[in-house]
């Protein structure tokens, strides 16, 4: 499932998916209107000073081909392929931009959308449609950004001057030579782009222009598949899933790591990725040793030694529901299982996922935080502690302030400890679905019983929201602002709304709403009441207003 | 009518015993082939299959077990498929090739009624009369089914001398060559005042590796005895 953004939001490309070979696909369209899509490479300063790296129809790749011009393919109006490290060290940030060819203005186009896939399944993707715009004619749809990390965000701002009010806000001059050259595809440029796109992938005579690192990490670079003609059919999921380009889309550990919208686990009918534990994890080559399961699909033979019932009438005689077949020679690179043979393989899908960074996610419920990156302490909520590695030690962090409001007012005190040392430590809580937010300096405000942890860098602060009708009197929010990761927690997969004039939840089951996208606290919260209590059962609401760009996020659960 | 339904019929068997979504454990039964399950876990089965709750031969290995009476576990027999679940924890299938586990009481399902097994008790952890954990060993060839709230996540121990501390309310399984004690990790001063957050928990260390739920369900992890 992607990860759907909103404008304003940002996300490391790590956390969407393992690979680093990624192919981005924009899709916009109008009545009438013609678009040039392209991506400008530009340096620290955000200035395009080597025109070489401004890839579009005339320049379909930048000279290393770290990005590279493909065409309308799979629904996408155009797409690229963007190989994160082979990008040079002075290029720090890729916009992806669309501009009006013609006349016209961005308050036009149907709704389309920018996103970013990966193996074959889509990760991320940013949805826009003509109301978020009114008279720009060129827009930036989404950038790639290097900070620490390669990082995408989601833009979704435009400029009224169309592409050269575009190479003006990038280059500080207007290349005389480009701007000729804009009108001149009049043919709509799906036409002309194939010209060179197809080779890309389709033809195997050109992989690997270079030599190739093969993005080791499982994922390798599969544009979403679909047919080259561009109707705006956005590849449907199943597609996706059919297409044997799909690679096992996790690292080697099987345990994806799911982005905060977590996606539910997936339906019984769909083969791919999570595979179900009984199955071989995903290699029809050499079964680790100690794994006793016949290699399902040729071998209807019993394994020696349990021989199984000669399948009475009435037993295993269903189709089989496209799990068996489903499993290709993705040849996931799993090593010896360690531990011992038997255990060690059957476990291999929950390994604990490695990473360097200091939040990782290990699956939808797990998360562990390295303090010894970043060496600064954590808070977390008392009693989530499930297992650490290392010598961390554990104090009991007064809650301050925080705890006297919220534990005087309410009766039930958020307590907290402080984890302090060199080690792992693996947080869950009562299998919560766990959401790693990083902050950069804005802002988010979160009930307080959804707070799982937080980095001790981040500053917080109570705020109360009085109204009648909330249990205990009021609701209490926790206003995070700084720098760090916070970890919030919610009973089952949460829904992110955009705020809108019209966006109520129920104070029982808003999770977390952005203070704002800018650091501007623009969302007021106002109560409702209905005129009798006990009318609908719904008798306290939130109304959520803010600038575009804001949101909330609600869980399927009330306290 | 059911076509949206029939994409949750059964696939054919394959194994001894294989997961039905993530939550259901499918088990091909024969004669000759006994199961020990959780008492009250069988969800539906087909064939011909018995039961027998308490069966001696459990009673005799897990005489220690709780109070001593009533063991949690059935035999089953017959032919047929068995479907097991518990309340809708996420089963993890494993086959011993040869290979040991130990298993948290709570956190067992099923296993081959043939492979070796007994109850113990976690040494360290009786800090209080008659308080203690006990968990499983197996050992063997053939197949153990796990059940873990919420998918579990296994830790490699490392075998360096740096121990891995695991929250006993999240601990599912380990493997039984491991070093197990028991850890005190909050200090004097931070207990001043106030009900003990992460004050105990088992400390691991060796080759191997640990089972951990992300969860922490308190319910007769450490439980009282006669």
């Amino acid at each position: 499932m992607a990860r759907e953004f909103q404008r304003g939001h940002k996300a490391r490309i790590s956390d969407l998916t393992a690979g680093t070979d990624l192919y981005v696909g924009v899709q916009i369209s109008g009545p009438g209107l013609t678009f040039d899509i392209s991506c400008f490479g530009l340096d620290a300063d955000e200035r395009l000073s080597d025109d070489r790296y401004f890839v579009f129809f005339n320049q379909p790749k930048s000279p290393e081909e770290s990005i590279q011009l493909l065409g309308a393919q799979a629904g996408d109006t155009e797409s690229f392929r963007i190989t994160l490290d082979r990008i040079p060290p002075q290029i720090q940030k890729l916009s992806f931009t669309a501009t009006l060819d013609g006349a016209g203005q961005m308050s036009q186009i149907a709704p389309g959308y920018i996103r970013i896939v990966a193996g074959g399944e889509e990760v991320a993707r940013y949805s826009f449609n003509g109301s978020e715009f009114s008279t720009e004619r060129a827009v930036m749809l989404g950038d790639f950004y290097l900070k620490d990390v390669w990082r995408f965000a989601a833009v979704g701002q435009g400029f009224d001057g169309g592409l050269e009010a575009l190479l003006k806000n990038f280059g500080g001059e207007v290349m005389e030579e480009e701007t000729p050259a804009a009108p001149a595809p009049q043919q709509p440029q799906t036409g002309a782009a194939p010209g060179f796109a197809p080779p890309a992938f389709a033809a195997p005579a050109t992989p690997a222009p270079a030599p190739a690192p093969a993005p080791q990490p499982a994922q390798g670079f599969a544009p979403p598949p679909g047919s080259t003609p561009p109707p705006p059919a956005p590849a449907p999921a199943p597609d996706v899933h059919a297409a044997p380009t799909i690679v096992a889309p996790m690292s080697p550990p099987g345990v994806a790591p799911v982005p905060p919208p977590a996606p539910a686990p997936a339906p019984y009918g769909q083969p791919p990725q999570q595979q179900p534990y009984g199955q071989p994890p995903g290699q029809t080559a050499p079964p680790p040793p100690g794994y006793g399961q016949p290699p399902a699909p040729q071998t209807p033979a019993p394994p020696p030694g349990y021989g199984q019932p000669t399948q009475p009438p009435g037993y295993g005689q269903q189709p089989p529901f496209g799990q068996i077949p489903g499993q290709q020679a993705y040849g996931v690179p799993q090593g010896a299982p360690q531990g011992g043979a038997g255990v060690g393989a059957a476990l291999q899908k929950f390994k604990e996922t490695p990473t360097g960074q200091r939040w990782t996610s290990q699956n939808s419920k797990l998360i562990r935080v390295d303090l010894g990156v970043g060496g600064q302490p954590v808070l977390a909520r008392q009693g989530s502690m499930v297992l650490y590695q290392g010598k961390v030690d554990f104090a009991y962090k007064g809650a301050g302030i925080m705890g006297r409001v919220v534990g005087g007012a309410t009766g039930q005190e958020m307590q907290l400890m402080r984890c302090t040392g060199q080690g792992q430590v693996f947080l869950a809580e009562s299998s919560t679905h766990l959401h790693p937010v990083e902050l950069q300096g804005d802002a988010i405000c979160v009930s307080a019983e959804n707070v799982l942890a937080f980095d001790e860098s981040l500053q917080y602060e109570v705020r109360r929201i009085e109204g009648h009708g909330i249990p205990g009197g009021a609701l209490f929010t926790m206003q995070f602002q700084g720098t760090g990761t916070l970890v919030v927690k919610t009973h089952g997969t949460p829904v992110v709304l955009p705020v809108t004039p019209t966006t109520f939840a129920d104070a029982n089951a808003v999770v977390a709403w952005s203070a704002a996208a800018q650091v501007i606290v623009s969302s007021q919260v106002r109560m409702r009441r209905n005129a009798y209590p006990g009318d609908t059962g719904e008798s306290v609401n939130l109304q959520f207003r803010g600038a575009p760009g804001n949101f909330i996020v609600v869980q399927p659960y009330e306290v | 009518m059911n076509q949206p339904l029939a994409g949750f019929a059964p696939a054919p068997v394959t194994a001894r015993m294989d997961t039905h979504g993530d939550h259901m454990l499918k088990v091909a039964m024969q004669t000759g082939q006994d199961l020990f399950a959780r008492v009250g876990s069988m969800i539906a089965y087909e064939g011909f299959i018995q039961y027998e709750p308490n069966p001696p031969a459990v009673r005799q290995i897990a005489r220690d077990w709780i109070t001593g009476e009533g063991a949690p576990l059935m035999k089953c027999s017959g032919d047929g498929l068995l479907y097991l679940a518990d309340y809708g924890a996420n089963v993890v299938v494993i086959n011993l090739n040869g290979d040991g586990i130990s298993v948290n009481a709570t956190n067992l399902l099923a296993f081959d009624a043939h492979l070796t097994w007994g109850v113990e008790r976690v040494k360290g952890l009786a800090k209080f009369a008659g308080q203690g954990l006990w968990n499983t060993r197996i050992s063997g060839q053939g197949w153990v089914a796990l059940t873990s709230r919420g998918k579990p996540i296994v830790v490699d121990c490392g075998g360096g001398e740096d121990e891995t501390y695991v929250d006993p309310d999240a601990l599912v399984a380990w493997s039984p060559n491991l070093k197990v004690k028991g850890k005190r990790s909050f200090k004097a001063q931070s207990l001043i005042g106030r009900g003990s957050g992460e004050a105990y928990q088992m400390a691991f260390s060796g080759q191997g590796i640990v089972v951990v739920q992300p969860s922490e369900d308190s319910t007769d992890r450490l439980r009282f005895r006669g």
